[in-house]
């Protein structure tokens, strides 16, 4: 019975999931979960992932939830998987689950709470919400900060000095890439400085290509729809910067 | 090679790293690392943990920070481990890393928005944040009834096992960061949640007598918390 992963493209951590099992040629059917239109909160869907979220997977009668866990028990039974996803060294897997876990609550939590709030939110049919963006914005900043410092310190190309990537940073680079839907001003006042960061996005697309593209090309598409909104919005023409949320004004 | 443990028995992942390691027999040097005078910010300690948070380890020249990570690291490290706590099987495993991944961003995150902006954030001179405290209180309570209703339905333990596990002792000490506020607060808190109160309970057991060694410490910090927050409240 083939794996079913079932995820909304919409949503970070699925993409992630879904670019592991794609990079490492796990055949799996994806089936979508579209959470614009509430299909997370559907009965059917509660059988599958009682904390209503996605992504999730079904692995014949093994259901499992959580987009970490997920790579993870990936990564353990689907046989052809190169070991540098997820080492086998117990050192070098500690490392993994220590970024992992500080992801949850830093750069995972600023960015979903800025795109979301700030831009991503009408989307989904709800909200913008300036200052629960302002506040993830603060932890986004703070986060990109110590990924460039304690993360990406060290001689590799990748996370954790390692000369190759890992499921972490699968993870995180989709992660900073959830940023490319918001507007350019934004993206680039936000990332630009992190050239650091910058260049280790790069170097994940690179050995992760083409699926890294493919994946990423609905973040691209959000960006489009959003800014077509906006300017749809904006009857008399004003210019751009004049109808941004107010936590960041040009006046 | 020697095992040193950075921690501060008022932080809740600190006190699941020492029950473990006391509970599988394995020796460490325990460093308090005092939070309320600051110390997770000196220089020294940076060297330890650049995140200036606990708990982490030094385990001959290997550091490590995060909870989870290092429970999973001594479990693994460490032969005389019972295979209970981190199952080799790789479902079991990838269970425990679902619940441990769910509670950053539920139970942690409720319990320490509801408790610290409701009495903690005073030992650190910081003022209460009703709002804030609300918010978390919602997230605490959605928490804990969910754990009820899934995470422990098969029980005793999470997710169905019949021993406790490293997931066990995460959530467990964070349930029992409650036991610093205020008595009619916990109680409208955890009263209602029977099924918590026997997994508390039960983890208490299976880890005697270390869980309530390490925990002593709740009840004496109530006491000066209670005595600041009436403090505060005179001026």
């Amino acid at each position: 019975m083939t794996l079913k992963v079932y995820a909304d493209r919409m949503s970070q951590p699925s993409r992630t999931v879904i670019l592991f099992c794609k990079l490492n040629g796990i055949d799996f059917e994806e089936v979508r979960i579209d959470l614009a239109k509430r299909q997370h909160l559907t009965p059917e869907f509660k059988e599958i992932n009682p904390m209503k979220q996605v992504p999730a997977i079904v692995d014949g009668r093994f259901k499992l939830f959580e987009s970490h866990a997920i790579l993870i028990y990936l990564a353990g039974v689907f046989p052809g998987v190169a070991d540098h996803w997820y080492p086998a060294d117990v050192f070098k897997r500690a490392k993994i689950h220590s970024v992992l876990d500080w992801y949850h609550s830093n750069l995972r939590l600023g960015s979903a709470a800025y795109v979301r709030n700030s831009t991503l939110a009408p989307l989904l049919g709800l909200p913008l919400n300036p200052k629960a963006a302002a506040e993830g914005e603060k932890l986004l900043l703070a986060s990109l900060v110590q990924l460039e410092s304690v993360w990406l310190k060290g001689k590799g190309r990748f996370l954790l000095g390692s000369s190759q990537p890992s499921i972490a940073d699968l993870s995180l680079a989709c992660g900073v890439m959830h940023l490319e839907i918001l507007d350019d001003e934004d993206r680039d006042r936000i990332l630009g400085p992190h050239k650091r960061v910058l260049k280790w996005i790069e170097d994940t697309r690179i050995a992760t290509r083409p699926h890294f593209d493919e994946v990423h090309s609905i973040v691209f598409k959000l960006k489009e729809k959003l800014k077509k909104q906006r300017s749809k919005e904006n009857d008399f023409g004003e210019s751009e910067s004049i109808r941004k949320a107010p936590l960041h004004s040009k006046m | 090679m020697a095992l040193k443990l950075y921690v501060d028995r008022m932080s809740q992942p600190s006190r699941a790293i020492l029950i473990f390691c006391k509970k599988n027999g394995i020796e460490f040097e325990e460093v308090k690392i005092d939070l309320a005078k600051g110390q997770h910010r000196t220089p020294d300690f940076a060297e330890v943990n650049p995140m200036k948070q606990v708990p982490a380890i030094v385990h001959g020249d290997f550091t490590l920070f995060e909870s989870h990570a290092i429970l999973i690291y001594l479990a693994s490290a460490f032969p005389e481990v019972a295979d209970h706590w981190y199952p080799a099987d790789v479902r079991q495993r990838a269970k425990i890393h679902s619940v441990l991944d769910w509670h950053h961003s539920n139970l942690r995150r409720g319990s320490v928005g509801y408790i610290f902006n409701t009495i903690i954030a005073l030992a650190f001179g910081l003022p209460l944040n009703p709002n804030a405290a609300a918010e978390g209180e919602k997230l605490l309570s959605a928490s804990l009834a969910t754990i009820e209703s899934f995470w422990l339905e098969d029980g005793p333990f999470l997710l169905g096992n019949s021993q406790p596990s490293i997931a066990d002792l995460a959530l467990v000490c964070e349930v029992m960061q409650i036991e610093v506020a205020d008595e009619n607060d916990r109680e409208r808190i955890l009263g209602p949640h029977k099924r918590i109160l026997k997994w508390i309970e039960d983890v208490k057991n299976a880890t005697a007598p270390h869980f309530d060694d390490i925990h002593v410490i709740m009840s004496p910090t109530k006491e000066r918390l209670k005595e600041l927050k009436a403090r505060v409240n005179k001026l």
